[in-house]
């Protein structure tokens, strides 16, 4: 928790370089590369008189730059990324603006021209399918039942989960309206964490996480699912740069020490770095106990321009508008968005522990690039090296045994 | 041949009225196929006695072929699915020494064969029922069965081979044999899982019945080869009261106390064969879901080219079997096959290749260090305790089978293919590490392990001499 860091290292052009499958024979190479860079990272929920406390700004102070991470339940689960050239950079609030219906202007960093880079998440509807009926009647994964708005949900009071020890929150929320009492006994969860330098979380997916990056859990538990072999999923929106949308890359890597049986990681990058990142492995878990017998496929779709909000909202695609994003941002943004649909319809599901947990690196930056772990590099160092040197050394004694005569013959 | 054609006939007198010369030329066929002492009765017998085998080697590896399946229907992880392999093992670790021994004093080879092929069919009954009640327990005692039976069952089909074609074509046999067994394998690989869609599409869903109706019709298989079996034991029987043939014997004769007697290279063989062994079969047993998910293989195909290992050892055992017999210098051979699938497995862990060319490599090499690292043994051991010999290393590598198995398993829930194939790697360069050691110290000692044929020829003259 100092802001003793690297000065070259904090917000800028510098990437880490990705490690090549050439280290392997470097062994020493991965442990200068990586968790050097540390920042001073702060949880403040701000909060307004009379009004619950459903906003968290994660403050991460470098020596050069200072990130700042706005969550919000106000309206639908949302976040404001923000990456500023200076460590004095600061968030200042306007409630009365933020809370009226006409937000614009209500959120601000200051100072203004400090900010280098921008963007915005907002969680829009939790999805549900019947994958019993996909195939004959509807495409995978299914039928859709009608979705949860996430702006209708009921949402905790920030701060009761605030645990500035692991740098930690949670957003929990149930619809406000629960007609059929499916949420009865469940819950949405947002389990959000920042960090103050690099490492990776002990439970699978296991994603390298740097003082940049912000991680975000999203649970679903309890839940009453509307079918037999219901699949859920998260429809989620982002701002879209110019006239088209970010991409989402799916790179298939040979590692998969981190999420067994996992070798693709997916991302989202608004623009070229650095810019900033949305990065996660396309699996799920279904049980508290993330392992291999729990996980779950996870299947994202491309993202796709999405009407504005102004639009009349009997329209099946109009977003529900977060409060925040349009504080920050102003009313006039394109909006884009993907949808990832967790587990498929054979095999094991949410059907089967009523839990699903799926995590989600954010970051600003360059995203970080795995590489391979020191204890395969020294595996591979000795179970390389041994053999060859002792096959080395048999070639050399061989060569100069050559130089005798064989003997062989004299014996017979 | 012509004239024990003629005197079998005679002894053959009291037998159909087909047996008598003169008639129509289908009788005479049939007569021959009679006739015990003729080549085409002798084709029968090896008929018989290459599906003999084909039911165990089928479902040896149906875990393999059906690993998605078993693992969902069954909800067990990794770790338990291997168990099913190592289930397989460990009863071996002991029979190995005791097969020989039960067929030549106890059963006899024809209730030998018998008994070791009802093991085997009612293991995978019991497998099948696993499955049917959803008891993984169960599955795991019907492997432990299947394994009393499977491995004793090829100690009596060679058993088998060498009393009825002793001084023929035994070589061909063995070569045919083991072909046969591949065979087994490969369509096992291949036929499983789309039985298991088939099922599944008319008992309307997936799930433990579905698996456990799929396995016990892959048990038809073992019913065929029991009927083999009795098919088997009644024409020896029938050949020895006509040829006044012996009952076949292994002839092993194992002396556990010969153990301390064996020299530091053979203990390199064995560190060879289980360093080598273990990569290759936990690994198939493992590399369907890898295939899938490091490849983005379909199902289909990824049983394909998990089973590419035992499509070529088929044809491709007699040609290195030839190859090491001319040439000699085994310790190069098995110094080559080693390095091969030491490549083979960087190529499956560190690169993105199509692994074809990997699954080729490794299913070449397997061939050829099966033909260079055997043959072996019989340099350095006197004949009287090869059957020592060859029953300790059979037991240790089915104990390396058995823990690296579980190994494996544990390894892949917790850190992954990638992890894994180091694992394998790390294993297989103990492997090379041994071939090295055992290419010196043969070398210090003057050994004749790394002779080539010529040397060897000369060896022999100078001894006859």
């Amino acid at each position: 928790m100092c802001s003793c860091g690297e000065s070259r290292r904090g917000w800028g052009p510098y990437a880490p370089s990705p490690v090549l499958f050439l280290s392997l024979f470097v062994s020493a190479a991965p442990f200068g590369l990586l968790g050097e860079e540390t920042r001073q990272v702060s949880l403040e929920v701000p909060g307004w008189p009379d009004h619950p406390q459903n906003l968290l700004h994660i403050r991460a102070v470098g020596p050069n730059s200072t990130l700042h991470y706005v969550w919000s339940s106000l309206g639908p689960p949302a976040v404001v990324l923000v990456a500023t050239n200076t460590p004095h950079s600061v968030l200042s609030i306007n409630w009365t603006r933020l809370l009226s219906p006409e937000p614009d202007g209500g959120l601000a960093v200051l100072p203004k021209d400090s900010i280098q880079f921008s963007s915005a998440l907002v969680f829009t509807r939790l999805l549900e399918f019947d994958s019993a009926a996909s195939g004959a009647a509807a495409e995978p994964p299914g039928k859709p039942y009608p979705p949860y708005s996430l702006a209708e949900f009921w949402w905790n009071n920030i701060t009761d989960s605030l645990q500035p020890a692991t740098l930690s929150a949670t957003f929990w929320g149930h619809p406000a309206r629960d007609p059929a009492g499916t949420f009865a006994n469940g819950s949405l969860a947002f389990r959000v964490q920042a960090f103050d330098r690099a490492g990776r979380a002990a439970q699978p997916p296991r994603l390298l996480h740097t003082a940049d990056t912000c991680q975000l859990e999203l649970v679903l538990a309890g839940a009453s699912p509307r079918g037999n072999r219901s699949l859920f999923g998260i429809e989620v929106a982002t701002l879209g740069q110019g006239p088209g949308c970010p991409v989402i890359q799916e790179r298939h890597s040979i590692d998969d020490e981190y999420a067994p049986a996992v070798f693709q990681l997916d991302q989202l990058l608004w623009g070229s770095p650095p810019s900033g990142f949305v990065q996660w492995r396309p699996v799920v878990f279904s049980q508290e106990q993330a392992d291999r017998d729990s996980a779950l496929s996870c299947q994202a779709s491309p993202l796709h321009p999405t009407l504005a909000h102004s639009l009349p909202p009997t329209l099946a695609h109009s977003l529900p508008q977060s409060p925040v994003v349009q504080a920050f941002f102003g009313p006039q943004q394109n909006y884009c968005t993907f949808s990832l649909t967790f587990g498929a319809s054979t095999g094991p599901g949410y059907w089967d522990q009523h839990y699903l947990s799926w995590s989600v690196l954010l970051g600003l930056g360059p995203p970080p690039v795995d590489a391979l772990s020191p204890l395969i590099l020294g595996i591979m160092a000795v179970a390389l090296g041994a053999p060859g040197l002792l096959l080395l050394g048999v070639g050399v004694a061989l060569l100069l045994h050559r130089t005798h005569p064989s003997e062989y013959r004299s014996i017979t | 041949m012509e004239e024990e054609g003629e005197e079998a006939r005679a002894l053959l007198a009291g037998g159909p009225d087909e047996a008598r010369s003169g008639a129509p030329a289908a009788s005479q066929v049939l007569s021959a196929l009679c006739d015990p002492s003729r080549l085409a009765h002798r084709l029968l017998v090896l008929m018989l006695m290459c599906f003999l085998g084909f039911g165990s080697y089928f479902c040896y590896d149906n875990p393999a072929a059906l690993q998605t399946q078993i693992q969902r229907d069954m909800q067990v992880n990794t770790t338990k699915f291997m168990l099913l392999y190592a289930w397989y093992s460990w009863p071996n670790v002991v029979l190995c020494f005791l097969g020989g021994f039960l067929i030549d004093r106890v059963f006899g080879i024809r209730w030998g064969t018998i008994i070791f092929i009802c093991f085997v069919c009612i293991g995978q009954v019991i497998f099948a029922l696993g499955g049917i009640f959803n008891a993984f327990w169960l599955m795991e005692l019907g492997r432990f069965v299947f394994g009393i039976g499977g491995e004793s069952l090829a100690v009596a089909q060679n058993t088998y081979a060498v009393s009825w074609f002793k001084g023929k074509e035994l070589n061909l046999v063995f070569g045919l044999q083991l072909s046969m067994a591949r065979i087994g394998s490969t369509v096992n690989m291949n036929l499983m899982g789309w039985l298991y869609s088939k099922i599944e599409a008319s008992l309307g869903s997936a799930g433990p019945t579905t698996l456990g109706a799929t396995l016990l019709i892959g048990g038809i298989t073992c019913i065929l080869s029991l009927i083999c079996a009795l098919a088997l034991a009644y024409l020896d029987q029938r050949a020895e009261k006509i040829l006044h043939k012996e009952q076949g014997k292994t002839g092993e004769v194992i002396k556990l106390t010969d153990i301390k007697d064996f020299s530091l290279p053979l203990w390199l063989i064995f560190i060879i064969c289980v360093g080598y062994y273990v990569v290759v079969f936990p690994f198939i047993g493992l590399g369907k879901i890898f295939f899938i998910e490091k490849f983005g293989f379909s199902s289909q195909a990824a049983s394909a080219i998990n089973s590419v290992v035992y499509i070529i050892s088929a044809p491709m055992s007699p040609v290195f079997g030839l190859l090491v017999d001319k040439t000699g210098k085994n310790i190069i051979w098995v110094l080559c096959a080693v390095t091969t699938t030491l490549v083979s497995h960087m190529m499956l862990a560190f690169t993105m290749w199509n692994p074809w060319i990997a699954m080729c490599l490794l299913g070449l090499s397997y061939s050829l260090l099966a033909c260079a690292l055997w043959p072996m043994v019989a340099f350095l051991v006197p004949e009287h305790q090869l059957g020592t010999a060859y029953g300790f290393m059979q037991s240790i590598q089915n104990l390396g089978l058995a823990i690296i198995s579980i190994i494996a398993g544990m390894i892949l829930d917790t850190r992954g293919y990638l992890f894994l194939e180091v694992f394998f790697i790390a294993c297989v360069s103990v492997a090379l590490l041994s071939v090295v050691l055992l290419y010196l110290v043969n070398h210090a000692q003057g050994g004749s392990l790394n002779y080539s044929t010529r040397q060897r020829e000369e060896m022999m003259v100078s001894h006859t001499e």
